[in-house]
């Protein structure tokens, strides 16, 4: 130092060694609890995967749908009209179409309706469908009691097989003041060849899913 | 004292370890520091180069440089992910940081040595993993990860079967060991090692910028870390977090990079922030306007920074109500961020203000952000948000604010340090010049992508149609003339260390109020063997 330190200049007491003065075992105490910290919000990033589905499935966000044991006894006497939609994934063979374009019900009143896969592939294919209604408004009030997608599907090459939802229109749909113009849902399907398949031996699943 | 101050100096200087040892085993925290900038320096190099080839493509309508064009967004892939982690961080957090937190609350070293060491060599291996990424298959028959910063499933999943992807996520997860091993150094060292009398609320803001920089990183980056392991596993191990076909939700990956990603931009600009804060008070002879208010907005906005990420995903299908709070919350993070503008502006009202380069990149730099502010605050909306969404309006916005702004606060620093890092002082000229070619050459740049990007110019794609070529014409011109400007200020910089103008303990004068003005330039190897003592 070429110049005289103002700030140093009259303390003698400050003039040992000033890493003798720190106190490693503070560090340690310090530096612990911030790695805890960073393992912790690690944890709760992981911890996200199944919150996040939670979260969707409690609020029907993003359209997700609800599931249901049965319709209510009274159905309302508006109606609303559902679509259907399907889409297939690139990687998987199969023909995937609803049997009916779209069904006017009653709010409140359960009705079935049928989607129709064929596996186009020569072999047998396991698919799991995932799904969601537009609006996504709509999502808390749609349920399903039955359908195909609650399982995967095994079909065997060139198989065709019908498959089925039951659901209804939640009547509360019409009290919240963010849904009540809600006159068409759209119930989309995309099926997905299941992962990790064992190709030799499938249990071959009841089509028919749980009706 | 003066003499035995002296001694102490020479008793360093006989100790300075031999350059192996110096260098690769470095844990003084100057050298670290020194290591840190060129690092960033090399970091910063690749990646202007690589924003080049953005800008040569994008010169004219149809293809030029590129056969295909996967190749322009690997080249944007990266740009982003090189600036940010390989430049800006590296600079502003690992090098000022390293360099001057301890010298500005009079500590002797960092309170991890090792740990620093540990945390900036982890840094050339990220590097090289990233750019070995550029050359080996991403999506079949192409080379490199043109993905996006964001690294967004399915495209970095199944579009991306190569190993570019994986080259890229393992050179994220060394960075952000990284930067969380140096941000518990710099909390423990903030925390624990200020010299007596340095209370919290006597700290330079440029420490309080870093402390909060710290703990944005300690509690953002494991959340980075962890959604690329995910998405690692997801395309090396069959998990399926991502995966709708295993019940995997690919939008629950967004969710948590912008829980990481918004975060991630105040890391980038509250470093610049501090500085911005300490230069504009030296040349103005006057303390900081509103000292506490510029600490506690930088804590506001690292605080609100952790709860406006869905801004990020207005298109993505949230709720109305959600987007309703996301867009309030955004805006909120305005009123902290212009405490700090009315502050510095304050700062420099009714002072006795001088212009010397730092200064006039510190100017520059708030005329910079707050352009990019203001079109924050208007992508903000969902409603105009979906308009603008992936144009290059958004493009201009984050460069104005966590590039140009932050790279001008860079300069800044950089300006205003060199003297105290090198002992030297640099031609004033060459630094104005600097300033000027920068400041025009960025603003050629990026001002016309607002209306290019208004006219519908997409982000992430090498090609668009004939009506947009005059605006992209102007932002090539500029690119070239920013590129100009760097070229000025490495001459400037060799000049510098030619010439070996000795700078002085204090070239600044008696605006420069912090402690690292009190040793000498460049510091003692160990500077505060004794502890100053602060009033």
């Amino acid at each position: 130092m070429s110049s005289p330190d103002p700030h140093s200049a009259n303390s003698p007491q400050q003039a040992s060694d000033a890493r003798l003065q720190q106190k490693p075992a503070r560090h340690g105490l310090v530096g612990l609890t911030l790695a805890g910290l960073v393992v912790s919000m690690l944890g709760l990033s992981y911890a996200a995967v199944p919150l996040y589905k939670m979260f969707c499935q409690v609020t029907g966000y993003a359209g997700t749908t609800q599931r249901a044991k049965a319709a209510p006894l009274k159905a309302s006497k508006e109606l609303i009209t559902v679509r259907f939609d399907a889409n297939v994934s690139r990687d998987l063979d199969w023909q995937f179409k609803p049997a009916q374009r779209s069904i006017t019900l009653k709010i409140g009143e359960e009705k079935l309706a049928f989607y129709e896969a064929t596996n186009t592939s020569d072999k047998p294919i396991t698919g799991t469908a995932t799904f969601n209604v537009t609006p996504a408004i709509a999502g808390s009030y749609f349920n399903k009691i039955a359908c195909f997608c609650f399982t995967e599907q095994t079909l065997e090459p060139g198989e065709t097989v019908q498959m089925p939802v039951s659901f209804f229109i939640d009547p509360d749909i019409l009290t919240d003041s963010d849904s009540k113009d809600v006159k068409e849902i759209t119930l989309s399907y995309t099926f997905f060849v299941v992962k990790n398949q064992k190709t030799t031996q499938i249990k071959k699943s009841n089509a028919n899913g749980s009706l | 004292m003066s003499t035995q101050a002296h001694a102490a100096d020479h008793h360093d200087h006989d100790h300075k370890p031999g350059f192996v040892k110096r260098w690769l085993f470095s844990t003084n925290h100057k050298d670290i520091g020194t290591l840190y900038l060129i690092f960033a320096m090399v970091g910063g190099t690749i990646g202007g180069f690589l924003s080049m080839g953005i800008r040569a493509e994008l010169a004219e309508p149809g293809m030029q440089i590129f056969s295909n064009p996967h190749m322009f967004n690997v080249f944007s892939t990266a740009h982003g992910l090189i600036m940010i982690f390989f430049m800006i961080m590296p600079s502003l957090f690992g090098g000022f940081g390293n360099w001057f937190v301890p010298l500005m609350i009079g500590a002797p070293d960092m309170a991890f040595p090792r740990l620093n060491n540990v945390s900036f060599w982890l840094m050339p291996p990220a590097l090289t993993l990233l750019i070995i990424s550029l050359f080996v298959e991403g999506p079949s028959g192409m080379n490199g990860a043109g993905v996006g910063w964001t690294v967004y499933p399915p495209h970095s999943t199944s579009g991306h079967p190569g190993p570019a992807v994986d080259f890229a996520i393992l050179a994220l997860h060394l960075a952000g060991a990284s930067s969380i091993l140096s941000s518990i150094n710099f909390i423990t060292t903030i925390f624990n090692m200020r010299t007596p009398g340095m209370t919290l609320h006597k700290m330079p803001l440029f420490v309080w910028s870093m402390l909060v920089t710290a703990f944005l990183l300690l509690l953002a980056m494991p959340v980075l870390a962890g959604a690329i392991t995910m998405l690692l596993t997801d395309r090396n191990f069959g998990t399926t977090f991502f995966d709708p076909a295993g019940g995997g939700d690919p939008v629950l990956f967004q969710h948590l990079f912008w829980f990481f990603g918004h975060p991630e931009v105040y890391v980038i600009i509250l470093p610049g922030f501090g500085i911005v804060s300490q230069v504009i008070s030296t040349f103005s002879k006057k303390p900081v306007f509103g000292y506490l208010p510029m600490a506690y907005a930088m804590v506001a906005i690292g605080a609100v920074g952790f709860v406006v990420w869905a801004h990020h995903m207005y298109t993505a299908g949230l709720s109305l109500d959600t987007q309703a709070y996301f867009l309030a919350a955004t805006m909120v993070i305005a009123v902290p961020t212009g405490i700090k503008i009315f502050s510095w502006i304050a700062t420099m009202w009714g002072g006795s203000v001088r212009f010397p380069t730092p200064m006039l990149f510190a100017i520059g730099f708030i005329v910079l952000f707050t352009l990019g502010g203001v079109t924050g605050v208007v992508l903000a909306n969902p409603g105009i948000d979906r308009a603008f969404h992936d144009t290059v309006y958004v493009v201009a916005h984050f460069h104005y604010t966590m590039s140009i702004g932050a790279l001008f606060t860079l300069f800044s620093g950089w300006y205003y340090w060199f003297p105290k890092m090198t002992g030297y002082m640099y031609n004033e000229t060459l630094g104005k010049i600097h300033f000027w070619m920068l400041f025009i050459g960025v603003n050629v740049t990026f001002f016309p992508q607002h209306f290019s990007g208004m006219a519908g110019m997409a982000r992430r794609q090498a090609d668009y149609p004939d009506a947009l070529a005059g605006w992209n014409m102007i932002s090539t011109i500029g690119a070239w003339i920013s590129i100009a400007a760097m070229a000025v200020f490495f001459f400037a910089m060799a000049l510098a260390f030619v010439r070996k103008q000795k700078a002085g303990d204090n070239p600044w004068g008696v605006g420069a109020t912090t402690l690292e003005w009190t040793v000498s330039s460049p510091p003692a190897f160990h500077a505060f063997e004794k502890l100053p003592k602060v009033k």
